[in-house]
């Protein structure tokens, strides 16, 4: 035995999928969130009562 | 306001294309360490989340203490973003540790000093976000996280210490000073990448929690008439 890990390219593989899949899924849910809220409040203002 | 910010479109699409930058430097440029060879390279990943992490949730305590010391709602918007960011960034950290801790200590998960006080960093954190959920009272809910922030936060800088404090398996922190010159650049460019990346996200996910703050606070409003034209139900006239 060497002491020298080879290889292990699979395990570099899943942890940058993995980062890249975590931050992109929350990005798109604050989109997301922001999208739905963002109409809720339009939807609300639309059922303000007109002075 | 319901526009999302300019300002955090713009750091979001900033720290995505520095963290393509990075990783490719990472990947493909950067040479292989002496003794765990490619594997290193999740090192490029996972020491900027770790840093990040760590500096949402410091951002979160920030804001705590400004909610309490100033009670303008814009803090509680900020906080429940930054621990959420935390928390986010906390539970990568552990998966990007654990695909790391396989070929290196042969297990995936060890209850040593930094893994364990990451994992109650994690819960306490995600504990204040439930605790958040279930709160309907907006006041109640932001004095009530604020406090809970403050007292979690304690846990910190126990965990960027704990390699220090304690023997551990994990190694040393990573700085410049501990880590080669070759690996520098990745690193930082993925620091940057990153942090731009959850100030940008911090910022639009603070405007969501705004406006569904404003819907909560807002006085009842009539109920919206499922025909156009159709005359409003008025009482007492049969």
């Amino acid at each position: 035995m060497s002491g020298v890990i080879e290889g292990g390219w699979e395990f570099v593989v899943a942890a940058y999928a993995v980062s890249a899949a975590v931050l992109g899924a929350y990005a798109a849910s604050v989109l997301l969130r922001f999208r739905g809220e963002r109409a809720r409040a339009d939807d609300e203002s639309e059922r303000m009562p007109s002075r | 306001m319901r526009a999302p910010s300019v300002r955090s479109i713009a750091l979001v699409a900033l720290g995505a294309a520095l963290l393509l930058v990075g990783s490719w430097w990472g990947l493909v440029k950067a040479p292989g360490e002496v003794f765990m060879g490619d594997v290193q390279r999740i090192m490029y990943v996972h020491v900027p989340t770790a840093w990040n992490a760590m500096l949402a949730l410091t951002f979160a305590f920030v804001c705590a203490l400004f909610f309490l010391l100033t009670n303008a709602w814009q803090w509680d918007d900020r906080l429940e973003a930054a621990m959420e960011m935390g928390v986010v960034l906390s539970l990568l950290l552990c998966m990007q540790g654990s695909i790391w801790a396989k070929p290196t200590w042969g297990v995936w998960w060890d209850w040593d000093p930094r893994l364990t006080t990451t994992a109650v960093m994690v819960f306490a954190f995600g504990g204040i976000l439930a605790l958040r959920a279930f709160v309907d009272d907006p006041v109640k809910r932001a004095v009530w996280s604020s406090v809970a922030c403050i007292v979690a936060f304690v846990d910190v800088p126990i965990v960027y210490f704990s390699v220090k404090w304690w023997n551990s398996l994990h190694q040393a922190q990573s700085t410049p000073q501990t880590v080669s010159s070759a690996f520098h650049w990745p690193l930082r460019i993925n620091a940057f990448g990153t942090l731009f990346l959850w100030v940008g996200l911090v910022g639009l996910r603070a405007q969501v929690a705004a406006l569904r703050r404003r819907g909560e606070m807002a006085p009842p409003l009539p109920e919206k008439r499922k025909a156009a034209g159709r005359a409003p139900v008025t009482g007492g006239a049969l």
